[in-house]
C-alpha cells in the first residue's frame, strides 16, 4: 500500500516535471506542447476546485502535457469568464465553470463579455443533481405536504440557499415558478452553511447535492423530499417529473468552455482526451469517492443544451424580476 | 469510545506520518512566509499528493501545511511588518516593533511558542469535548454571528488606540471600502462608478501590504539610514522569564480563541485581535502594548491557533466545511473513501481518532522544526538596509500581485501605500480601518440574512426569538463604554 503510493506520487511529480521540461525544450509541431491553464471561476476548496483537482491529475496520460489549475474568484464568477474570454483561443487557456454561470447571468445582468458569442463548449464533465431536503424531525414527510404548507402561507416557508442566482437558488426558483408557490429565499454563503442552517432550525427546507448529505442520511438527520430528473436517485424518493417540475432543472452541469474561435482541431484534442477519462479506471474510482459522476458530452451536444438553457433561463429571470 | 482512541493513538504512530506531517510543517512555513502565497493555494495544489497516500499519512500532510502556514504568515509580519493575512495583523503591531528593537529572535520565538500552546491545547479541548462543541456550534445562527461581529468591531475601535474617535472614523472608512463591490446579498453593485476591476471589491492582501509595509519602507528610506542595518543584530532568543510572564496571557488567549472558533463564521481574525485587546486591558501597562510589547505578540498568536481546534468540528461531525480551508480537507477525507459526518465516529473512529492525535503531534513537531528554523528566518533583518529594502518592495509588489495575478493590485498596493503614509503622519491608526474591512462583509450578510429571514422585521425577531443576541447587542454599549473610559484613563496616565 504504502509502497504503491510512494510510486504514484513519484509519477505524479514526473509528469510534472516532463512536462516542464517539455515546455522549455524544442517546439513540437502538434497541440499541445506546452502546458495548458484551465482556469476556474469560483474559489479554493469548492466542488469545482475539487473536481478539477481530480482531473488535472489524470488528464496528462491523454495530452501529454500538463493541465494547470487557475482560481480567478470574484465578481459570482465572472472574472474568471472575462479572463478566459479574453485570452488567446489557441487551447492553452480553458475554463472549468457550470451552467449557473455560464447561461444564467447574462439575463440577471450586464457582463463584459458575451457567453454565447465568445465561448465554445469543449466537453461537459459530469452533472450534479440537486435534491430538497428537510430536517427529519419536520412536519412535512412528502413533496406534496410540503407543497401544500407552502400555498397555505405564501413566503412562510425558510428555503436557505447558496446565494442569488446560485446552484440552489436557481432550481427552488423554477420549482417556485412551476407550482406557483412562495418561499422566503434565505441566502448563505455557500451550500455548507445552507446545509447547518437548516440543522440548526434557522431554515425550514434547503437543497443539497446527495454527494452532500451522504452523511447527514445516514444518520438520520434529514429526508430527502424529491430529486432533480426523471430517472429516481433514492427508491422511495419521487423526482421532480413525478411532483410537476418538468425540464432541466436542478442540474448544475459542470463544464469545460474554450474561447470562441478556438481551432476545430484543438477543440476534437481535447474533447477526445476528455472522454478517455470515462474509461480510465483510476478517474473514474476517485471521482467516486467524491460522491460525483462521470458523464461526457461533447462539444455539440453540450452547445444544443446551452441554447436550450438560454431560452428557460431568460424566461425564469424575466417572470422572477418583473414580480 | 476509549479503545477507538487508544487504537487511533497506536495508528498515528507512524515513522511516514511524521515524516510526511514534517514535510507539510516546513513546507507550509515557507509558503506561508512568502506574502502572497496562502496557505489555502499550498493546500489545494498539494491536494492531489494526499489522494494516493495512506489517510493516516495524507491528511496529517495537509494539516501540517495548514499548521505550518498560518505560523509562516507571522514571520514576515514580524520582521518587515508585511502581513500576509488578515490574522497576522495583530501579530506585526509588537512584533515588528521588537524587530526594530533588535529582538527579532524573541518575537519569533514567543510567536512560536504561543501557537504551539495555543493550538495544542485547544486540540485537546476539541478531542475531549468534541460532542457538546457540536451541539453549541448549532446554536449560532446569523442573529449571533452579527451580534458578535458588532461586538468585536465596538472593543476593536474602543482599544486600539490613545485616542477612540479617531479610532472610529477609521473603523467607518474600512466599513465602507467594504462597501465597495457587488453587494454580497443582492448583487447590485455599490460605488464602483462602472468599472469592472471595482466590481469583485477591493482585495485584501493589496490592502494588508500598502498600509502596513510600505509605510515602514518609506519611514526607513526617510531617515535615510543607508549603511546601517535595520537591527544591528537578530538578538537572543526567549529566555525561560519572559515566556513565563506571558504565561497568563497564553492562555487567557487560547480560553478566547478556543470559543471564538467555536461560533461559525468568526475565524482568526476575530481571535487574534480580541486576544490582543484582552491582553491590553488586563494589562497594568497597556501603554506599552504597540511599542514592543512580547505579550502583545503572544496574546494575538496563541488566540488565532487556538480557532484551530474547535474549527474541525463541524467537518468532522456535520460533515459540513466551515470555511475553504476545512472544505480542501473535506476532499481529502471523501477522497479516501472517510465521509465525515455524523456516523464517522461510530464506522471509522480510529482513523478520526489518528488524525486527530496526528494533530496534537503536528503542533509538538513544528515545535522543534519552528524553533530550529527561526535564526535562519532572522538573519534576514540583518541584511543592510540598502539591499534589505529593494528586496522588500519586490516582495510587496509581488505579493500584491500573485494574489489574484491582476495588475489593478499594483495601483492598489500604491494608493494604499500612499494612504498608510499619510495616516501615519496625521497620527491615524491604519488597524481599525482594516478590521472594518475584513469584518464588515461578513457582518453585513450576517444582518442581511437576518432581515431575510424575518422577512424585513429584523427588530421584532430580535426582541422575539434570539434572546442570545439580544444579550450580546443590549451588552455592547456598556462594553464599549467601559472599555473607552479605562482606556481614556490610562492616556491620561
Amino acid at each position: 500500500m504504502f509502497k504503491n503510493s510512494i510510486k504514484k506520487v513519484a509519477s505524479l511529480a514526473m509528469a510534472a516535471g516532463l512536462t516542464f521540461a517539455a515546455s522549455m525544450g524544442a517546439a513540437q509541431s502538434t497541440y499541445p506542447e506546452k502546458p495548458i491553464t484551465m482556469v476556474i471561476p469560483l474559489g479554493a476548496g469548492g466542488s469545482h476546485d475539487l473536481n478539477a483537482r481530480v482531473i488535472t491529475s489524470i488528464i496528462p496520460t491523454y495530452l501529454d502535457q500538463a493541465m494547470i489549475v487557475r482560481l480567478t474568484p470574484g465578481a459570482g464568477g465572472q472574472k474568471g469568464t472575462q479572463e478566459v474570454a479574453n485570452a488567446a483561443a489557441d487551447g492553452y487557456t480553458l475554463l472549468f465553470t457550470h451552467n449557473y454561470i455560464d447561461m444564467l447571468q447574462q439575463h440577471v445582468e450586464s457582463l463584459p463579455y458575451n457567453p454565447m458569442e465568445d465561448f465554445v463548449p469543449v466537453a461537459r464533465i459530469n452533472f450534479a443533481p440537486i435534491a430538497v431536503i428537510v430536517r427529519s424531525d419536520s412536519p412535512y414527510q412528502t413533496f406534496e405536504e410540503l407543497v401544500a404548507a407552502s400555498k397555505a402561507d405564501p413566503g412562510g416557508i425558510q428555503m436557505a440557499h447558496s446565494g442569488n442566482w446560485g446552484a440552489l437558488f436557481v432550481p427552488a426558483a423554477q420549482m417556485m415558478k412551476a407550482l406557483d408557490i412562495s418561499w422566503n429565499m434565505v441566502p448563505f454563503q455557500g451550500g455548507g452553511p445552507a446545509l447547518q442552517a437548516l440543522l440548526g432550525g434557522d431554515a425550514d427546507v434547503t437543497m443539497a447535492f446527495p454527494s452532500a448529505i451522504a452523511g447527514q442520511l445516514q444518520a438520520g438527520n434529514v429526508r430527502v423530499l424529491a430529486t432533480a430528473g426523471a430517472e429516481r436517485i433514492y427508491d422511495d424518493v419521487p423526482t421532480f417529473a413525478e411532483v410537476g417540475v418538468e425540464g432541466d432543472v436542478g442540474f448544475m452541469h459542470r463544464v469545460v468552455l474554450a474561447p470562441a474561435g478556438t481551432p476545430d482541431d484543438v477543440i476534437e484534442t481535447l474533447g477526445a482526451a476528455f472522454k478517455s477519462l470515462e474509461e480510465d479506471r483510476t478517474f473514474t474510482r476517485m471521482m467516486s469517492r467524491l460522491g460525483e459522476n462521470v458523464d461526457i458530452i461533447d462539444s455539440a451536444a453540450y452547445q444544443a443544451m446551452r441554447d436550450e438553457q438560454d431560452v428557460a433561463y431568460k424566461e425564469l429571470v424575466k417572470t422572477l424580476t418583473s414580480q | 469510545m476509549l479503545d477507538q482512541f487508544a487504537e487511533g493513538f497506536g495508528m498515528a504512530l507512524r515513522f511516514d506520518t511524521f515524516l510526511m506531517m514534517s514535510l507539510g510543517l516546513f513546507g507550509g512555513m515557507l509558503v506561508g512566509a512568502l506574502p502572497g502565497f496562502t496557505t489555502l493555494m499550498a493546500m489545494a495544489i498539494l491536494l492531489p499528493i494526499s489522494f494516493f497516500l495512506d489517510p493516516i499519512v495524507g491528511i496529517p500532510f495537509l494539516l501540517g501545511i495548514y499548521k505550518g502556514g498560518i505560523f509562516g504568515g507571522s514571520i514576515p509580519a514580524i520582521l518587515i511588518s508585511m502581513p500576509g493575512t488578515g490574522a497576522a495583523v495583530a501579530t506585526s503591531r509588537d512584533g515588528y516593533k521588537l524587530t526594530q528593537q533588535g529582538k527579532s529572535r524573541k518575537a519569533l520565538d514567543m510567536a512560536l511558542f504561543a501557537s504551539v500552546f495555543g493550538d495544542t491545547s485547544s486540540d485537546i479541548f476539541t478531542i475531549l469535548m468534541i460532542f457538546p462543541i457540536a451541539f453549541l456550534v448549532m446554536q449560532f445562527g446569523p442573529p449571533e454571528l452579527f451580534a458578535v461581529l458588532l461586538l468585536s468591531l465596538v472593543i476593536i475601535a474602543a482599544t486600539s488606540g490613545s485616542n477612540p474617535m479617531k479610532s472610529l472614523v477609521m473603523m467607518m472608512l474600512g466599513l465602507w471600502l467594504s462597501f465597495i463591490g457587488t453587494d454580497p446579498l443582492g448583487g447590485v453593485e455599490r460605488f464602483t462608478f462602472g468599472l469592472f476591476d471595482l466590481k469583485s471589491g477591493i482585495p485584501l492582501l493589496p490592502m494588508l501590504i500598502g498600509v502596513f509595509a510600505i509605510p515602514e519602507i518609506a519611514s526607513v528610506v526617510m531617515r535615510n539610514e543607508r549603511a546601517k542595518q535595520l537591527a544591528a543584530l537578530m538578538g537572543e532568543r526567549l529566555s525561560r522569564a519572559e515566556f513565563r510572564r506571558c504565561v497568563r496571557t497564553i492562555c487567557r488567549s487560547t480560553v478566547i480563541g478556543t470559543a471564538i472558533g467555536i461560533v461559525p463564521g468568526l475565524g482568526q481574525v476575530v481571535a487574534a485581535m480580541m486576544g490582543y485587546s484582552a491582553a491590553k486591558n488586563a494589562s497594568d501597562h497597556p501603554e506599552t502594548f504597540g511599542e514592543g510589547e512580547l505579550e502583545g505578540v503572544a496574546a494575538a498568536e496563541a488566540a488565532n491557533n487556538a480557532v484551530n481546534g474547535p474549527t474541525m468540528v463541524p467537518l468532522l461531525t456535520l460533515g459540513i466545511p466551515g470555511d475553504n480551508v476545512t472544505a480542501i480537507l473535506l476532499g481529502a477525507f471523501v477522497a479516501q473513501g472517510l465521509r465525515p459526518g455524523p456516523q464517522l465516529f461510530s464506522d471509522q473512529g480510529a482513523t478520526v481518532f489518528a488524525i486527530l492525535v496526528a494533530m496534537v503531534f503536528a503542533n509538538l513537531l513544528f515545535l522543534v522544526i519552528g524553533y530550529l528554523s527561526i535564526p535562519f528566518f532572522s538573519r534576514l533583518v540583518t541584511i543592510k538596509v540598502s539591499i534589505l529594502i529593494p528586496i522588500v518592495i519586490m516582495f510587496a509588489f509581488a505579493g500584491a500581485y500573485v494574489f489574484r495575478s491582476d495588475s489593478v493590485d499594483l495601483l492598489m498596493l500604491v494608493v494604499f501605500g500612499l494612504f498608510g503614509i499619510i495616516a501615519r503622519i496625521a497620527k491615524f491608526d491604519v488597524m481599525p480601518m482594516v478590521m472594518g474591512f475584513i469584518l464588515g462583509p461578513p457582518m453585513e450578510y450576517a444582518f442581511g440574512q437576518t432581515v431575510a429571514m424575518t422577512n424585513g422585521d429584523a427588530f421584532g425577531f430580535f426582541l422575539g426569538e434570539r434572546w442570545g443576541a439580544l444579550g450580546i447587542l443590549l451588552a455592547i454599549p456598556v462594553i464599549g463604554f467601559l472599555l473607552w473610559r479605562r482606556m481614556r484613563a490610562v492616556a491620561a496616565g
